[in-house]
């Protein structure tokens, strides 16, 4: 009898299969009510979806929207805090592949706790997340929507982008010490593409190192620098750079900091790195005031 | 006679320097044999051979009339017993505690004590003297009284040989009176063969039944002190000046060192 | 004189019953502090009579603090116990479990299987330990025939192994881009968080034949104590003694550190602390380090998760906050 009842609790109301973004099968209840966001971009969307009412707890950097502070915290979305998790009794959590441990994972499965697993890889998976997340959450109309805006939003910085001359090389620098940028298979890749840039640092290697003699050899017109606050760090980094009048981003002053929330998570804001990334490389496309 | 020790053709080198070079002697049960020499001559490599400590290369070792070779490390514990100059620094255990594990080549692996162990170590520690000493911490010791506590120790193995590599080197003389005062009552109480090392000729003089004088791992003399404390014999194996005479004592030889300042030139 | 047997056995058993108490009372405190609020007696009532507990707080025990407070115990024992071995096998008052190579070849072997990208079970514990095993067997082979028997050269074999292993994990980091670069450092710093109940299930059943079997040589590290020569005319085989107890330390600090990443300072300060307390022979300190050790690191742990406001510290660093300063006083102690 007791075993019955713990069954019947610990399991949540298993009422439909969903396919996840790994392909795998999860059982997850038909009305989430107690949502776990396992990364602050997966916070993000759902608070686009106009869900924020079935969360119930995200990860400590999820800073956005500003309803998100107020969320209880269940570790960083590298470390998750399995008790805390635990304690917040959902019934399903969305997690994200690339960042969350997988042990972590695992372990809550083995705790019989529902994990829904997103894995955008560029812009075109990340609205599939989107419409995913949805799906489960009961929003898909709404999903639907906001997919169509941001997809009408890529067609618009495509077409400004189709008439330009040229490309500007760029080199954006997501980590201070050491020099990171981003390879070809990230999400800065296609924003740089897109927004009518080549990357100089495009490659196999997601994340590679770079000295500071590397980047002055790639010789970019534009370097961007993200940062995680307006921390004196960044600042100086920025100011070190300004220094080396010697690069043509140096020599056109075409040195800018952007906020790594924006560029750096997988969620709509997205969009607006996109744009932001087109204003910064051909400020010409926008002279008329558009 | 019965031997205690039979040694044949013994050699041990250390890498390519020969340390003990074809070595062959016997000592009787109950005797008091030293081994004396220059540093250098392989002395204490002797001993620790004879002990079963250090393992010889070539040649044959008979420890009451067998091959040292057909006990077990724990057998040969049981009838020969070896003493150290002293135990390494930071020896953590008290004066009882240590004697105490003298019984271990008696008792079980994990050496818990019998009541006749206890009976064993109350009378070793009363025949060196060392009972009022008891629960003191042994590096908080004097030399001397270290020293008897060691032999204590020994004695707990109830050894029918006890071998002691320079027992009264470092001692003040009131100490080194009282060990050899010790052996002496070893040998006339329980009949214990002792063998030791020891750098002083004189005192070895006093109380051997028989000497070995080692020098650069060859026996120069073997034989009661009389007949190895000659003049011609020390002065070449120790390469000084030397007076040898007879002790005021009675009948033993004294041996003197001479300074340069001496020397009638 | 109060050395007889019966006094011994008696003072053993209720030593050991002492420390186990005080095992039992960390690992309460351990099963009921948490994130989540609850008193020890719901705690505690979660695992005599699941049927009538909290189902939410019956998982949050029994999934991730039951696991987590008894490989602590488990590490905590053989850490400790393990010093205390290479403290007698070595006479180094500085020797401590990782010594020889362990923590330099077991981060190797983790470190490689984390940039492999393996599951952490199997996977990186299996790693981690070949690595360790691989630097024992180094070190083995270069203190061979009779030096093995001279602790310096042991000793000596191990510091630079450990030297040589800390430049190639410098050098693996360095190369490591950031996600796993995160679960390095946290596997450096100790981590005893990510093992569920059949995992250390396995690693207890490993280790307590090993506890017994250094038990069983107990008395022979006491009479180590005296020197190699002096412990060898007692009757003691020394060289199948200290491979033996070199062996099973090693293997037993090996299989620990793949579970639980390298936790420091357990296996250096404990040991000192018991000897100050109860006295040098080891047939007491056996015992007695495998429940203090337990206690200790289980009473760390628990402070390592609860103290940061966000997020948990490594156990290791705790276990370094507390162990460093208590062996300078140990220290001190120990000199008047």
């Amino acid at each position: 009898m007791a075993v019955i009842v713990w069954l019947a609790s610990a399991l949540p109301l298993m009422a439909k299969t969903a396919e996840d973004q790994l392909g795998r099968e999860i059982q997850i209840p038909d009305d989430p009510q107690r949502v776990v966001a396992l990364a602050p971009s997966i916070t993000e969307i759902i608070f686009a979806l106009g869900q924020q009412e079935r969360l119930k707890g995200t990860t400590q950097f999820s800073n956005y929207p500003a309803g998100a502070a107020k969320l209880p915290k269940v570790g960083s979305y590298v470390r998750l805090d399995l008790e805390r998790i635990v304690a917040l009794h959902p019934d399903l959590c969305i997690a994200i592949k690339d960042g969350n441990p997988k042990e972590t994972i695992e372990r809550l499965q083995s705790l019989n706790i529902p994990v829904f697993a997103v894995n955008p890889r560029n812009l075109e998976t990340m609205m599939q997340t989107i419409q995913r997340v949805g799906d489960i959450l009961n929003a898909s109309v709404k999903a639907k929507t906001l997919v169509q805006a941001m997809r009408g939003r890529i067609q618009r910085v495509d077409a400004l982008v189709a008439s330009i001359e040229q490309r500007p090389r760029v080199f954006i620098q997501i980590g201070i010490s050491p020099i990171i940028s981003a390879g070809t298979n990230t999400f800065i890749h296609e924003l740089i593409v897109r927004a009518g840039g080549i990357n100089v640092a495009a490659g196999q290697k997601a994340y590679p190192h770079f000295s500071r003699e590397q980047v002055l050899a790639l010789a970019p017109d534009v370097l961007i620098i993200t940062s995680m606050s307006r921390s004196g760090a960044f600042k100086k980094a920025e100011a070190d750079w300004r220094r080396l009048i010697d690069t043509p981003a140096g020599l056109g002053k075409r040195i800018y900091t952007v906020d790594s929330d924006v560029f750096d998570r997988p969620s709509p804001r997205l969009l607006d790195a996109l744009e932001t990334l087109t204003r910064l490389l051909h400020p010409e496309l926008f002279e008329d005031g558009s | 006679m019965k031997s205690a020790f039979a040694v044949n053709h013994l050699s041990y080198a250390y890498g390519s320097q020969p340390v003990v070079q074809r070595l062959s002697f016997s000592i009787a049960r109950g005797e008091i044999f030293i081994i004396i020499g220059p540093n250098g001559a392989g002395k204490t490599t002797l001993i620790k051979l004879m002990a079963g400590i250090i393992k010889r290369q070539r040649g044959r070792i008979d420890v009451l009339q067998k091959s040292i070779d057909s006990y077990s490390q724990k057998k040969l514990a049981q009838v020969l017993a070896y003493v150290p100059q002293g135990l390494p620094v930071g020896f953590p255990f008290s004066v009882e505690e240590t004697v105490l594990l003298g019984r271990a080549p008696h008792q079980k692996v994990l050496g818990l004590a019998s009541a006749e162990d206890l009976e064993i170590v109350r009378q070793t520690m009363a025949f060196t003297e060392v009972d009022h000493l008891a629960r003191r911490k042994l590096d908080q010791l004097s030399g001397g009284e270290q020293q008897r506590v060691l032999i204590a120790r020994a004695l707990c193995q109830q050894p029918q040989v006890i071998l002691l590599d320079e027992p009264t080197a470092s001692l003040d003389l009131s100490h080194q009176i009282r060990i050899i005062d010790l052996m002496e009552k070893l040998k006339a109480e329980k009949g214990v063969t002792v063998v030791m090392v020891s750098h002083d000729v004189n005192l070895a003089s006093m109380y051997a039944d028989q000497l070995l004088l080692l020098k650069a791992g060859k026996i120069v003399r073997m034989g009661t002190p009389s007949a190895v404390l000659n003049f011609e014999t020390l002065e070449e194996t120790y390469n000084c000046q030397l007076l040898v005479d007879s002790s005021p004592l009675g009948n033993l030889p004294r041996v003197t060192l001479v300074p340069r300042k001496f020397l009638k030139s | 004189m109060n050395l007889n047997s019966e006094h011994h056995i008696s003072r053993l058993a209720w030593l050991s019953l002492i420390l186990l108490g005080v095992l039992l009372i960390a690992i309460s405190l351990g099963l009921s502090i948490g994130p989540t609020q609850s008193g020890l007696r719901s705690a505690l009532a979660t695992l005599f009579s699941p049927g009538e507990s909290d189902p939410v707080l019956y998982r949050i025990v029994w999934g991730i603090r039951l696991p987590r407070v008894l490989l602590a115990t488990i590490v905590g024992a053989t850490l400790s116990l393990g010093g205390l071995v290479f403290q007698a096998l070595l006479r180094n008052p500085l020797a401590e479990p990782f010594i020889l190579g362990v923590s330099g070849g077991s981060a190797i072997g983790a470190i490689i299987g984390i940039l492999l990208g393996l599951s952490r079970f199997p996977g990186i514990c299996f790693t981690s330990f070949l690595g360790s095993l691989g630097t024992l067997a180094l070190i083995l082979i270069m203190s061979t025939g009779k030096s093995i028997l001279r602790k310096d050269a042991l000793l000596l074999s191990g510091v630079m192994v450990n030297a040589f292993c800390s430049a190639i994990i410098m050098f693996l980091v360095s190369i490591t881009q950031d996600a796993r670069l995160h679960n390095i450092i946290f596997w450096l710093m100790g981590d005893l968080s990510a093992s569920d109940l059949p995992q250390v299930a396995i690693l207890g059943a490993i280790l307590i034949p090993c506890f017994v079997i250094v038990f069983v040589f107990s008395h022979a590290m006491n009479l180590l104590m005296m020197g190699k020569d002096m412990a060898l005319s007692m009757g003691i085989n020394i060289r199948a003694v200290t491979l033996v107890l070199l062996i099973v330390t090693s293997f037993m600090v090996s299989a620990t550190v793949s579970f639980s990443g390298l936790v420091g300072f357990v296996g250096l300060v404990i040991p000192h602390l018991l000897r100050l307390v109860l006295g040098p022979d080891h047939r007491i300190l056996v015992p007695a380090s495998l429940f203090g050790g337990a206690a200790y690191l289980v009473l760390c742990d628990l402070l390592a998760r609860t103290l940061p406001q966000q997020g948990e510290m490594p156990a290791g660093v705790i276990t370094a906050l507390i162990g460093a300063p208590l062996f300078i006083i140990l220290l001190k102690r120990s000199r008047k």
